[in-house]
């Protein structure tokens, strides 16, 4: 039986993704923000799956507090349970903002949550992972392509854009997944970035307002159910594609952009590192 | 430059800790939340590689202001800016709210605020150029019904600025008051900006550049700033509209913003 973990697991592409692995065989541990829906996830699932398979937590993700609280409570269960392996990380949550906003340790929210939350995460199972020989699945975008890193506004406090923010954290998801190839690929492990197209999801919807809800509302219309996009997700957890390739859409690889190299990719994952307060992987 | 910012761990004034910290000036904050602060303090050391003092303080409590000065004092901290973000929002009717809430709006919007401003300009000598930022609103430009008692407090610090702006002129002491419409703070706010609809998008603000205009401005001179050229439109409004039409009409809108935002909570829920 392979463990899995989902964040943002319940709605849009996560919810699809957990509901699919479920019915592989997956045991999947999912992370959401919101009591209310955890509960009507788990009671639509509890009639087709037993209790074993399915664990919810609630965390916040947003705070790299709530990042670390549930990261070391997965990683404490995955040692009583599964000797301390993960198959898989899937990190999937995100957001849009319209406006510039902070979580509370003073960070832009969508770099936050759609970058540093997984960064984090991954941190705290690294070794589960590199136990395991398993694999990172980070949710980018197509959106990644033509645009930059600011290095020099990575928050965007001069002049805020919500679809250039939302841009540049989907290529920092790449820069991640392309850095811990780098490091990490000769442990066993993989990630990959995958693009799922167009969604009909309610990403733009959540605590957005203003003139991204007003597109977004126009726009998700033309999306595909999310049920597409999680084929690729379960395409990539059960074959062994080949370990080259990064960047996923439709269960094939892709293009991505050229940015996404070992120059940026070192420089951010550095810079991440020391907004996390941490040296990747070390416990010590 | 030594920057004092009350209600600090709230989203404006973070922000705000953010860009003195860009500015190179020395920060002290200071919230009721002790640890928002210590978390806002880690960010910026991970960023910046800097040092902030925090200290928390009850602003509504004259013994816990007086512990701050002490604070300030023990750390040789002379304040040269002094940034009153703190504050609360205040949605609902008069007769919807008890009045300890009411009361607890006033403590800390308009006594807080003066309590802290008294306290730190009494002790100052007066030989360098002091600034002052009072948070106001775009509230404070007319009588807000259904934000009756927030509007009003926010209307006394736009006056009491610009009246005490002027009479500090000759010991070098600037004060502005800043006035935005909706800025995009926490998850409720943004619930709030929603339920406006096109009205809660256009005043709403862009809060980095409503921190850093704010503090070009003082260092400038200016007395009073409103962010956007919308907000700039509709306040001028008021010197055209009779003032009866205009607190009609925010009845109205206000009353038909605040059930789409109540009924938007509970549809988000669902989904």
């Amino acid at each position: 039986m392979k463990t899995i973990v989902i964040t943002g697991a319940t709605s849009g592409i996560g919810l699809s993704v957990l509901k699919q692995s479920l019915k592989k065989g997956f045991k999947v541990i999912g992370i959401g923000r919101d009591q209310n829906k955890i509960d009507i996830v788990t009671n639509e699932l509890s009639e087709y799956v037993s209790k074993e398979y399915l664990i919810f937590l609630k965390a916040d993700l947003m705070e790299l507090t709530e990042v670390k609280r549930v990261g070391l409570e997965i990683k404490k269960y995955l040692q009583e349970i599964n000797s301390g392996l993960l198959d898989a990380l899937i990190n999937n949550a995100g957001c849009v903002r319209n406006w510039y906003s902070t979580n509370s340790q003073g960070y832009e929210q969508q770099f936050a949550l759609n970058h540093l939350a997984g960064f984090y995460l991954t941190h705290f199972l690294l070794d589960c992972i590199i136990k395991a020989k398993g694999k990172i699945l980070i949710t980018s975008s197509k959106s990644h392509m033509n645009t930059k890193i600011r290095w020099n506004d990575i928050m965007f406090e001069k002049h805020y854009h919500p679809l250039l923010v939302y841009k540049q954290s989907k290529l920092a998801n790449m820069l991640f997944s392309y850095e811990l190839n780098n490091r990490y690929k000769a442990l066993g492990i993989k990630a990959y970035g995958i693009d799922p197209g167009l969604v009909n999801t309610n990403i733009g919807l959540k605590n957005t307002g203003g003139l991204v809800k007003f597109v977004w509302n126009i726009r998700k219309r033309f999306g595909l159910s999310p049920e597409v996009p999680a084929k690729t997700y379960l395409y990539l957890l059960e074959e062994m594609p080949s370990p080259i390739d990064l960047y996923y859409h439709n269960s094939k690889p892709a293009y991505y952009s050229s940015e996404v190299n070992f120059k940026n990719s070192f420089r951010f994952f550095v810079l991440s590192e020391q907004l996390c307060n941490i040296k990747f992987g070390d416990f010590s | 430059m030594k920057v004092l910012i009350t209600g600090a761990a709230g989203g404006l004034g973070r922000t705000y800790i953010n860009e003195c910290i860009k500015r190179s000036y020395e920060v002290c904050a200071t919230d009721i939340n002790n640890n928002g602060l210590i978390t806002m303090k880690e960010g910026i050391y991970n960023r910046y590689r800097k040092n902030i003092l925090t200290y928390p303080c009850d602003l509504t409590n004259d013994n816990s202001v007086n512990k701050l000065m002490d604070y300030l004092k023990e750390q040789q901290f002379e304040v040269d800016m002094l940034l009153n973000v703190a504050g609360i929002d205040f949605e609902g009717g008069f007769l919807d709210r008890s009045f300890s809430e009411i009361q607890n709006v006033i403590n800390l919007n308009i006594l807080g605020t003066l309590r802290v401003t008294h306290k730190i300009l009494s002790s100052k000598e007066f030989s360098k150029r002091f600034y002052i930022i009072n948070i106001s609103s775009l509230a404070a430009e007319q009588p807000i019904p259904l934000k009756a008692t927030y509007a009003a407090s926010k209307r006394f610090l736009l006056d009491f600025s610009r009246a005490i702006g002027e009479e500090l002129k000759s010991k070098h002491v600037n004060v502005l008051a800043v006035c935005p419409g909706g800025l995009a703070t926490t998850c409720e706010v943004m619930h709030a900006i929603n339920g406006q609809g096109f009205f809660g998008a256009i005043t709403t603000c862009n809060m980095e550049r409503v921190v850093t205009h704010s503090i070009d401005y003082v260092l400038k001179g200016k007395t009073k700033y409103i962010p956007g050229i919308f907000n700039k439109l509709a306040s001028s409004l008021n010197y055209l509209l009779p003032i009866s039409f205009t607190t009609k009409y925010l009845y109205k809108r206000w009353a038909k913003a605040q059930s789409t935002w109540l009924t938007g909570l509970v549809e988000e829920i669902k989904v």
